[in-house]
């Protein structure tokens, strides 16, 4: 297991990279968007450092490719480095075959759902069920894992939120008190 | 009869084969069933039907054999069962190259220190030491190839337990002491039954054996009361997997401790996982408010970067030149709100209340150095539930202080250029 404090110092140097690239481009910008631009790039960041090995590093950075215009674009390839891009459209394909295979899925679920006793099995069953797709909602490209792959990426992901907001908070502090 | 060969099975001196065999023996003389012998035939061959290509016909025509030996009623189980373990070998053998080594050997080291009655001569011997590395190396993150591959490893599941589920199917037919078995006679058996009744069984700790046959699948045995079919295996597997790795995260999410259900675990990990996500975006927004161009200064990155261990002592050094030089009111603002900070990150509550605490608390009684660095180790070991020892931290929060102090002092002015 890699040690927490690397990975961090990793996190802050290719962040603080990201950070002044997105300054560079642009001159003013406003509020929101200077959070949206420390967000992208922390964000890109941590899922850079796992190289593509977690599926929800893989997801998030396609997410931010596609909400991205052309300069974010450069800016993500510039920070994942290795030549992602490639890798994140069959994501995107992927994820649509995916959706169309679960839309179809979900119809006879919904029918087996109907005749739903209540007995407590069920109750608990029924609960972890809805507990799990909350789940998958929150971890970014969950909704295509089977169970037993979400809870690793949940896992990896609860770790590189950590990091992130360790650093994050410390550097919040930092520039705080020399300001 | 029935005590003979529990204890038979649990002789740890007993190779498998010699167990096996001296387990069909015994069964043989047991069983009048032929219409199970048929419909095992009949599963068998849907089975190895099943498979992929030529490559389990082999294993196939050694299952064959083994339920026409069965029907017949003739002790030759032993030559059938011989050659359908080699055939199922040189499978294994073909199969292995799949690159499986991850994810079922992490599994495989679950079971082997799960085994109670499991000889642990047989599955050292059949090399859980490599096994063992194989577990111990594998990182969390190479979820990837294993969703391939764990549908590959249930369909070798099924493949492998061909030749070796027969022989349980009868011991569990004439095995009619638990409850938990629906299969309520030996007459009634039916295999569509099994699959329907018992996929939903919760598992019983009667644990007889879960055993390894080669790092690379899974061989799993029946426990005892329990179904036998390939589907319910299968899927007892998946869900020793899932209640592993929930058990990683009881460790990694905070207060988790008490927790046993799966319902009360994951609303705790939705929490955490919310929270965190809120830290980030409240951070984000408090970062691009304290800095309007969003240049980071170097001075402040080099100071980081002086830390070979954690990141998170930087608030203190960075504070504590600044302690000298600045006038004494100002100095407690800085640290009480790490201080309340951290506070806050313990109740797992939102960053938001610390300027509005910090504010508050500008006006209680100083703080002290030690003190308020005291109270950032514990602050900070509490959340990420590492015990960092305070000797080692405070010598290097000295060295990092004269190294900062430095710094500042050459600034001339203690306000940086943001």
């Amino acid at each position: 297991m890699r040690s927490p404090c690397s990975l961090k110092q990793e996190f802050l140097k290719k962040w603080i990279m990201g950070i002044q690239r997105c300054n560079f481009s642009k001159k003013k910008l406003s509020i929101l968007e200077r959070k949206k631009a420390i967000k992208l790039s922390a964000d890109v960041a941590m899922a850079s450092l796992r190289n593509g090995t977690t599926c929800w590093s893989r997801a998030l950075i396609a997410k931010a490719v596609n909400q991205g215009n052309d300069e974010k674009h450069d800016l993500v390839q510039q920070m994942v480095k290795k030549a992602p891009i490639r890798s994140v459209s069959c994501n995107k394909r992927m994820m649509r075959s995916k959706k169309i295979l679960k839309r179809s899925c979900g119809v006879r679920r919904r029918k087996c759902a109907a005749q739903a006793s209540t007995r407590p099995s069920s109750i608990a069953k029924r609960l972890v069920r809805k507990r799990t797709r909350i789940l998958k909602s929150l971890i970014p490209g969950g909704e295509f894992m089977n169970e037993a792959s979400l809870i690793e990426e949940t896992l990896d992901y609860i770790l590189s939120l950590r990091a992130q907001v360790d650093v994050m908070r410390s550097l919040a502090i930092a520039s705080e008190n020399q300001s | 009869m029935n005590r003979a060969l529990p204890e038979m099975l649990q002789c740890s001196d007993m190779t498998v084969l010699q167990r096996q065999r001296a387990r069909l023996k015994w069964q043989t003389e047991q069983l009048r069933q032929q219409n199970y012998f048929c419909e095992l035939s009949g599963v068998f061959t849907s089975q190895t039907g099943f498979q992929q290509g030529g490559l389990m016909n082999g294993a196939g025509g050694g299952d064959s054999v083994l339920s026409n030996m069965g029907m017949s009623r003739q002790l030759k189980p032993d030559p059938g069962l011989e050659t359908a373990w080699p055939e199922l070998g040189k499978i294994n053998m073909g199969f292995g190259s799949c690159g499986y080594g991850n994810g079922p050997s992490f599994d495989m080291n679950h079971a082997i220190s799960r085994t109670s009655s499991c000889p642990p001569a047989v599955a050292a011997a059949v090399g859980s030491k490599p096994v063992e590395v194989k577990g111990n190396s594998e990182k969390m993150g190479s979820a990837v190839g294993r969703e391939s591959f764990k549908k590959r490893k249930v369909e070798k599941l099924q493949n492998s337990k061909v030749v070796a589920e027969d022989e349980y199917k009868r011991i569990k037919a004439s095995e009619e002491e638990e409850e938990e078995s629906k299969i309520t006679g030996p007459n009634t058996i039916k295999i569509s039954n099994n699959k329907k009744q018992n996929s939903g069984d919760t598992s019983k700790d009667n644990s007889k054996v879960s055993e390894v046959q080669k790092p690379d699948y899974i061989h799993v045995r029946a426990r005892r009361g329990q179904a036998t079919d390939s589907h319910s295996l299968a899927e007892r597997v998946r869900r020793e997997k899932i209640s592993e790795r929930m058990k990683y995260l009881q460790d990694l999410v905070p207060g988790c401790n008490k927790i046993t259900g799966k319902a009360g675990m994951l609303d705790e990990i939705i929490n955490y996982v919310q929270s965190l996500q809120r830290q980030v975006e409240f951070l984000s927004m408090k970062l691009a408010t304290v800095n309007p161009s969003l240049d980071f200064n170097i001075d402040n990155l080099y100071a980081k970067e002086e830390f070979p261990s954690c990141t998170t002592n930087f608030p203190t050094v960075g504070m504590a030149p600044e302690m000298t030089n600045h006038s004494p009111f100002l100095q407690f603002n800085p640290i009480q709100q790490v201080v309340s900070g951290c506070g806050v990150e313990m109740g797992m509550g939102m960053g938001m209340n610390s300027s509005d605490m910090a504010l508050r608390r500008t006006i209680s009684a100083p703080v002290s150095i030690p003190d308020a660095s005291f109270l950032n180790t514990t602050c900070f070991t509490g959340p990420q539930q590492q015990i960092q020892p305070s000797a080692p931290w405070e010598v290097e929060l000295q060295n990092l202080y004269n190294v900062a102090f430095t710094d500042t002092i050459e600034a001339s002015d203690l306000e940086m250029e943001m």
